[in-house]
């Protein structure tokens, strides 16, 4: 019996031991769980990274950390200095060679492009894989915080996401009475509609103030029939159709299409054009794209009530 | 009727037909023969334009070359050694192409298609298959069509290339007899290529032989068929081949 | 002196189809992603024709702007793309020969892609610009195509014209990317659009699909006779007196002219101009003057069939037509393939 229980105790010390020398000798090493769950251990702050979505670049921008970005996705376009930093292909394109000639130390990456073999390769090649992947806001927040940490600025990853708390917060304080309905437009008519519902955060800014995202019975971004936002008669409309100054803006496109003018957005002129995806990235100006929303919907409504008077 | 001038073809550095002049009168059937190689096909082809010819044809007068392709297609027809159709039409569909030279825009007059078509139909002894699909018809029977459509196209002039080669005996002589009943009227001749000595000699009254390019004779079928010019052209003692072959057959 | 020889489509015929058509347009115009009561239906048609004035509600918007000028386009574009793939297949006498599988809509596709890009207009015609580079491309792209299909392999066999169609399909789309890849977000959208999509037609858009296929239509239709000879041999169509150049040339004018004005309008939409023609042929046999009429109408039934499926089966989801074509086509081209390859 005696035997058993020191044996026991012997293999647990052993056990413990490497932990505790490693504890001991590495004092800023620390583990991150990542957006999968996967556990990564860093022995100190991040210095050399590359991005490959659009969201992580400009977290590491706001987080004032550029200057660790040794690479980018090809399609990160915010800030405009992002651009200025080394491009690699990225989604189903992803380039493994030309990630690895940059030498990074972490790569940041969402989960459509990850795939197993991928990160064996580039973990084989000495490069840690952290995935971020929001979904919704508050998924936003850990992904703030987790670059954060990884990038050695935890106080201003936690100043970002108190402030973006703070906004949100006052605007569903202040929210609407969700009556009113909203038509998100992603993609024109002339290239058949496709529109943002349930599960984007557009439709989640939308609920947070008030409004009714009319094609809150769809999932994600999908292409919908012109007849069901005629039927669905939207008060206002959101198109993040991008314009490139020539010929009509978005706005006076979706004003001039036959059979909307009866639409009551298009009738009160209440189409608002977001140009630089500021609601559709898990980044921090989600806050901006979701003030400006607010802004826009409260200064239509104060028109209106003016408008009976005169 | 016909006069073909100094006609060559070439195809780069390769010369396939040299200098080739004959003229044909009505009621001549005259059989084009050679050994393989020899450019008899392309004649048939570089007098119907097929392929880009040097020299000059001449048809009752006209230069070939300048007529309009209906034109040239209501004196001349062509019936090739074999037919691929790529879809089901009918035999009398088939036939009835023939007389697209007659109606060529949709504004002229069909002047007596149906009539045309059933005399070639019934000429060809294809009038109770006249629905069938082409697709399903024999051999025989598929020729018989095509010549049934050069019929109805009723030209002046039938060139025809190795109209018999994939046909059994059977078929052969229907073939060869239907074009000689169809020389029989007056203004009409016959051009074949055909590479069976004992075919042409029957059925042909003149004969062209020609060897790498060039003519070597022109003449009656006797005049061409003398042991000396074909024994050269063929390199090999012709006569006494088709002697051997034909004893077999008095043996029996 | 009208000689009847059964090989015209007959008055029943034609009135047995247009019958079909018509229900089909019917049916379309009736179903759609948004239900409106029949009796509403016929009587905001009715009213809009006459120019009366319209019930309130979302019920004439939806109808007149939105379904009928799509179901209208859809018709005229089926219509259009299976006359084409029918005289394409007795052209060249290549049962799968068709603007699709040729490259033709790729290269179609590619020239309404570089007038976007370019930036390429007509003045105070609208997307005439693109239009008009998509017929050139179009036409350029069947000279391409068949001359190299020439060159390579003169009979023109099933094997070599797939071939270089696939091969000429898969450049004119990576040149396409490279361009997507360099005009940035402004051509992003237009993928969506190459899956083929009628959604947002105007009524000028369905005009001019319709003076198009009155026009090239109408051409390619007069040329039955010729397509006849052509589709039992070439050879065959020179000794019979028909001017093979000439008749060549303008068939191929024709089809591309009208496959670039309903690539420009609708996006590459696969496989109708296969299929339909193949199965009207099973009922009206291979001669074009009965084919090509029918192929009229069996195109228009198909694709307003197609258009109904991308409309409504996952509603308020709306699929990409050229989606529903493709699924349909793809397994109706295996089929066809294999007993195309049989009957040899």
């Amino acid at each position: 019996m005696k035997l058993k229980k020191s044996l026991a105790i012997l293999i647990a010390a052993l056990m413990l031991l490497p932990f505790a020398a490693f504890s001991a000798a590495e004092d800023t090493s620390f583990t991150v769980t990542d957006m999968t769950g996967r556990e990564i251990t860093f022995e100190k702050p991040v210095e050399k990274a590359v991005a490959l979505t659009a969201s992580d670049c400009e977290i590491i921008f706001a987080l004032g950390a550029e200057e660790v970005l040794v690479g980018r996705g090809e399609y990160c376009d915010y800030p405009p200095e992002v651009t200025d930093i080394p491009s690699v292909q990225s989604g189903y394109d992803t380039n493994i060679e030309q990630i690895i000639a940059l030498e990074p130390e972490v790569l940041f990456m969402a989960t459509m492009a990850q795939t197993q073999e991928q990160v064996e390769q580039l973990e084989k090649a000495g490069i840690k894989v952290v995935v971020s992947d929001a979904q919704d806001i508050a998924g936003t927040y850990t992904a703030i915080a987790m670059i954060g940490q990884i990038l050695g600025k935890d106080e201003e990853a936690e100043q970002i996401i108190d402030s973006m708390k703070n906004a949100f917060e006052e605007i569903a304080e202040n929210k609407l009475d969700g009556e009113k309905t909203i038509y998100f437009e992603v993609s024109p008519l002339q290239w058949g509609l496709y529109t943002a519902g349930t599960g984007t955060f557009m439709n989640e800014v939308a609920e947070m103030m008030g409004l009714k995202n009319c094609f809150a019975d769809v999932t994600g971004w999908a292409p919908i029939s012109e007849e069901q936002v005629l039927e669905r008669n939207p008060d206002y409309i959101l198109t993040i159709t991008m314009y490139f100054g020539e010929g009509p803006t978005p706005e006076e496109e979706i004003t001039a299409r036959p059979g909307w003018e009866n639409v009551t957005a298009v009738k009160n002129g209440d189409i608002l054009n977001l140009v630089n995806n500021e609601l559709s990235r898990p980044a921090p100006r989600l806050v901006e794209g979701a003030q400006m929303l607010y802004d826009f919907v409260v200064e239509s409504l104060a028109a209106q009530e003016l408008a009976p008077a005169a | 009727m016909l006069k073909v001038e100094n006609l060559s073809v070439s195809y780069g550095e390769l010369t396939i037909l040299q200098g080739v002049s004959f003229d044909l009168q009505p009621g001549e059937w005259l059989m084009i023969v050679g050994p393989n190689g020899a450019g008899k096909s392309t004649l048939i082809n570089a007098i119907t334009g097929g392929v880009p010819a040097r020299g000059r044809v001449i048809f009752e007068g006209k230069d070939a070359r300048t007529m309009k392709a209906h034109e040239l297609a209501r004196g001349i027809g062509v019936l090739a050694q074999s037919h691929y159709v790529g879809y089901s039409f009918s035999v009398e569909e088939v036939v009835r192409l023939g007389r697209y030279a007659y109606a060529p825009t949709i504004f002229s007059r069909h002047g007596g298609e149906e009539q045309a078509v059933h005399a070639a139909l019934e000429q060809t002894g294809l009038y109770e298959l006249r629905h069938q699909n082409v697709l399903t018809l024999s051999g025989g029977e598929l020729q018989r069509t095509f010549l049934a459509q050069t019929f109805a196209q009723d030209p002046k002039l039938l060139l025809l290339d190795e109209p018999t080669n994939h046909l059994d005996l059977v078929y052969q002589k229907q073939v060869f007899e239907l074009i000689q009943n169809w020389l029989k009227q007056e203004g009409r001749a016959v051009i074949s290529v055909v590479h069976d000595l004992s075919l042409a000699r029957v059925y042909g009254t003149r004969a062209l032989l020609l060897d790498r390019g060039k003519v070597v004779a022109d003449g009656t079928m006797e005049q061409v068929f003398s042991d000396e010019i074909l024994d050269r052209v063929y390199r090999m003692d012709v006569r006494a081949w088709m002697n051997r072959m034909l004893a077999q057959w008095k043996e029996a | 002196m009208n000689e009847r020889n059964g090989e015209h489509f007959r008055g029943w015929e034609y009135l047995l189809f247009a019958t079909a058509a018509v229900l089909t347009l019917l049916l379309s115009v009736c179903v759609g992603s948004v239900q409106i009561p029949f009796a509403t239906t016929v009587s905001v048609i009715w009213n809009g024709i006459w120019g009366l004035p319209q019930p309130a509600g979302t019920a004439p918007a939806i109808l007149l702007t939105s379904r009928l000028p799509r179901v209208l386009a859809v018709m005229l574009t089926g219509a259009s793309l299976s006359l084409c793939g029918g005289a394409m297949q007795g052209l060249l006498k290549n049962p799968l020969a068709d603007g699709s599988t040729l490259g033709v809509s790729s290269g179609a596709s590619l020239g309404a892609v570089v007038a976007i890009a370019f930036g390429i207009t007509i003045p105070n015609i609208l997307f005439a610009g693109t239009v008009v580079m998509a017929m050139v491309f179009a036409f350029c792209s069947l000279l391409i195509i068949l001359g190299l299909a020439y060159r390579l392999d003169f009979s023109l066999s099933t094997n070599t014209i797939i071939l270089i169609g696939v091969i000429f399909s898969m450049f004119a789309s990576s040149v396409m990317s490279i361009l997507i890849a360099f005009s940035g977000e402004k051509l992003r959208s237009i993928t969506f659009w190459t899956m083929g999509s009628l959604q947002g037609t105007s009524y000028t858009n369905v005009l001019v699909l319709l003076i198009a296929l009155v026009l090239f239509g109408g051409v390619i239709c007069l040329h039955a006779r010729e397509l006849n000879a052509f589709a039992v041999g070439e050879e065959k169509a020179r000794h019979v007196g028909v001017n093979v150049r000439r008749v060549k040339l303008v068939i191929l004018i024709a089809v591309s002219g009208l496959i670039g004005v309903c690539v420009s309008i609708g996006g590459t939409i696969g496989f109708v101009g296969l299929v339909t023609p193949h199965m009207v042929r099973l009922l009206v046999g291979p001669n074009h003057k009965r084919l090509l009429p029918a192929s009229l109408f069996g195109g228009s039934i198909f694709l307003m069939l197609s258009d109904l499926i991308a409309r409504t089966l996952l509603n308020p989801l709306e699929l990409p037509i050229g989606v529903v074509t493709s699924i349909i086509g793809a397994i109706a081209f295996v089929y066809i393939y294999g007993s195309a390859r049989k009957g040899r």
